[in-house]
């Protein structure tokens, strides 16, 4: 599916980083290398099939658990084989490695290799709030959303824009298996540093009341 | 010179060993037999438990069980810095009370549920399952407002309390009961923080994190 999806907000990956993901049913290990380079690839070593998640990032390589191959940020390329480390490794030895984009607060991904990164203009002054897993389909979310967040109508699709008080508020809907969604959200604009706990608060109540409804819905 | 009766295998012992590293406190593990044998329910160690339960600790003649307590202990003895269990600091020792039960709900749910997929315990695995996730959405919510206020532990901003290493075992170990984390991404964070502190010891299913 050629789609851009939100997976995690930026700030949630910090340079170093490895975390776990999940779109469509395709399980990812989302990374930031040493220097700053997001990277989202398929969740198991190509050596023997461990999840990389339980691997570590070792400047700009990630490093699986179970026999210290390395593979490069970028290419994903193999760099390193410990028990043959003066073979230069074949260059068909790496994890599938799919498209990611930074938008300045959100890292999307999509699962169609060829991708290209949609040139959205940078929204660094968004705010993210805090994303809600909830074991309910994309459709039974969406429902919800639409029946009302905060007793406020929303507008249409998986992203949509809703003024809520003063803030304009984004939400991006994370297919992660049929029965799974990771609700993602943002508020356009700034936030005044005396507000922002209030409002992040806020809102983690209301999408944990979404998230909630949802399940028992579903 | 302290004795650990020990298994390998448990969280709950684990969480005494990582807190003597990390302390630097010498001691001597006593291994237990706790599969198949049972050890921990045989007629000498009811003597010194009579829960029949592991972790014990007997430090010069002072023997103390359950986990939690023992990390009160070790800290309040042995650590100078003062910061593991901060004794004259009442709010972060009722904070740091608040996460030792926590962890003890840990080790009912996540800890049961990982015996009953590794070790065959007769338990209803779903309700294990169901409450340990129960717990770690509440974790996790902790851990992301904990990181927007700027703090990067269960109790405090700079530096680690023992409630980090009586949760810390049983979250890491959640997947060998089934339990993803997936849905908890500041709980990662937050381990790999614990896994980089000076002294950290990985055990079987919990592995070290890369310097950041």
């Amino acid at each position: 599916m050629n789609r851009w999806f939100a997976v995690s907000a930026c700030g949630e990956v910090p340079h170093g980083q490895v975390a776990q993901s999940q779109l469509l049913g395709q399980e990812l290990v989302l990374w930031r290398s040493a220097a700053g380079a997001l990277n989202a690839w398929e969740n198991r070593c190509p050596h023997r099939g461990v999840r990389l998640t339980l691997g570590a990032c070792v400047g700009e390589e990630l490093r699986c658990q179970y026999h210290a191959w390395r593979f490069a940020s970028g290419s994903g390329q193999c760099t390193h084989i410990p028990s043959h480390p003066h073979q230069k490794p074949a260059g068909t030895i790496r994890p599938q490695v799919f498209p990611v984009f930074e938008d300045g607060t959100f890292a999307w991904v999509n699962l169609t290799r060829e991708a290209v990164s949609p040139q959205r203009p940078a929204a660094g002054i968004d705010t993210a709030l805090r994303s809600i897993f909830a074991r309910a389909p994309v459709a039974a979310v969406r429902q919800v959303l639409l029946r009302g967040y905060a007793d406020q109508s929303v507008g249409l699709v998986d992203e949509f824009t809703l003024d809520a008080t003063e803030y304009a508020l984004r939400f991006m809907l994370q297919p992660v298996t049929e029965g799974q969604t990771i609700i993602h959200a943002r508020l356009q604009g700034e936030v005044t540093a005396a507000k922002r706990m209030t409002v992040l608060r806020h809102h983690n109540v209301l999408m944990s009341a979404v998230r909630d409804h949802a399940e028992a819905a579903a | 010179m302290i004795t650990l009766y020990d298994y390998e295998l448990s969280g709950n012992c684990y969480k005494v060993r990582l807190a003597l590293n990390i302390l630097k406190v010498p001691f001597t593990a006593r291994p237990m037999d706790f599969h198949p044998a049972r050890e921990h329910k045989s007629d000498w160690f009811l003597k010194l438990n009579p829960l029949g339960q592991l972790p014990v600790i007997d430090d010069d003649g002072l023997v103390l069980r359950e986990a939690q307590a023992i990390l009160v202990y070790l800290a309040s003895r042995y650590d100078s810095s003062g910061h593991w269990y901060p004794r004259h600091d009442a709010a972060a020792l009722g904070r740091i009370s608040q996460w030792l039960g926590f962890a003890q709900e840990l080790t009912a749910t996540a800890g049961a549920a990982r015996l009953h997929d590794t070790l065959f315990l007769d338990v209803d695995i779903g309700k294990c399952r169901a409450g340990a996730h129960t717990l770690l959405r509440i974790l996790d919510e902790h851990l992301w407002f904990a990181e927007q206020a700027g703090e990067k532990w269960l109790c405090g901003a700079d530096r680690p309390s023992i409630a980090d290493l009586a949760c810390f075992p049983y979250v890491m170990l959640s997947e060998e009961g089934g339990i993803s984390r997936l849905p908890y991404p500041a709980i990662r964070r937050w381990g790999d923080r614990v896994k980089r502190l000076p002294g950290f010891i990985p055990m079987p299913g919990i592995f070290p994190a890369a310097a950041a």
